[in-house]
């Protein structure tokens, strides 16, 4: 993949402002209204939405990668990459997917990613535990991610709306 | 050159086939979890780190009785009774394990990540023996 240094300074904002979201979201505990492992708001996934839809799949990729891997170092916590890498990545293949209809918009498209989120994070706690109980709480789970999944929809909606006159969204 | 994608901003009515799909399939695990019949025999498989640790045979106890696990630096307080088992408390830094509450059909599971412990509860029919004769 060549990028050009726009392209690549891009990359790097969006990547800063994923972890920065990732660590502003510890100040909403959405855990404290449903006490279940794995429930966020998702506000990293309005940056991955955002770089799919002007960056292409590859470059969202590899926001995504360093996010999930910069975030596990600034934790100090290596098990918490397979959950970010399993839920980033499956979200990340889910709306890769989705906005090529032309017939779903940005909510629909960060619903699934939402969704996605929580099915991979819950296979994360498979791997982890070595055994099916974590799907327990996957039904809860997917009900969340319809709000939040419609949430990060709304919000990247809104980045788009108003970013439509800057040259940013331009290739 | 990426992918041309759509960029509609509005809600669209394939929208709902999207919502309907994650309802869907939370609907039928849903009914999965907690739509079967509680009655039945019920044992609870106790896990760590992905090996499991203790069967216990639910429908054998005649009284409450209560597990301490050491797991992966937490100390977890585990509740079992005849008909329902429980997290009664947890050295996690989470306490999701706590949070979930009761479970009392099979299928259903506690989990605590940090200690790498679950607890889950499975059909004692299903599995083997029915009653033992003689």
């Amino acid at each position: 993949m060549k990028l050009t240094t726009k392209q690549l300074t891009l990359c790097a904002v969006l990547t800063a402002l994923a972890l920065a979201l990732s660590y502003l979201e510890n100040f909403f505990p959405l855990a404290l209204l449903i006490p279940l492992p794995g429930v966020k708001l998702g506000l990293a996934n309005i940056v991955t939405v955002f770089a799919l839809y002007t960056l292409g799949t590859g470059q969202a990729l590899l926001i995504l990668l360093a996010r999930c891997c910069l975030g596990a170092v600034f934790a100090g916590n290596v098990s918490a990459l397979l959950f970010s890498l399993m839920g980033g990545l499956a979200a990340m293949a889910a709306m890769s997917l989705l906005s090529r209809s032309r017939h779903l918009s940005v909510y629909g498209v960060s619903v699934g990613g939402a969704a996605a989120h929580n099915c991979g994070q819950v296979a994360a706690a498979i791997v982890t535990l070595g055994n099916t109980a974590p799907v327990y709480y996957l039904p809860i789970l997917l009900g969340v991610s319809l709000f939040t999944g419609a949430l990060t929809g709304l919000v990247a909606g809104l980045l788009f709306r108003g970013l439509e006159h800057t040259t940013l969204l331009k290739a | 050159m990426p992918m041309k994608r759509s960029r509609a901003l509005r809600p669209k009515p394939a929208d709902a086939l999207v919502v309907l799909a994650v309802v869907l399939a939370a609907a039928a695990l849903g009914v999965y979890f907690w739509g079967g019949s509680s009655s039945g025999s019920l044992q609870a498989v106790i896990s760590q780190n992905g090996q499991v640790t203790e069967t216990v045979n639910l429908s054998r106890l005649t009284e409450k009785e209560e597990r301490v696990i050491t797991s992966n630096g937490y100390t977890l307080h585990l509740v079992l009774t005849s008909t329902e088992v429980w997290m009664e408390s947890s050295t996690c830094p989470n306490q999701d394990c706590v949070h979930t509450g009761k479970i009392s059909r099979p299928g259903q599971s506690i989990v605590c990540l940090p200690a790498r412990v679950s607890v889950m509860l499975t059909d004692g029919n299903a599995s083997g023996v029915d009653a033992v004769l003689g």
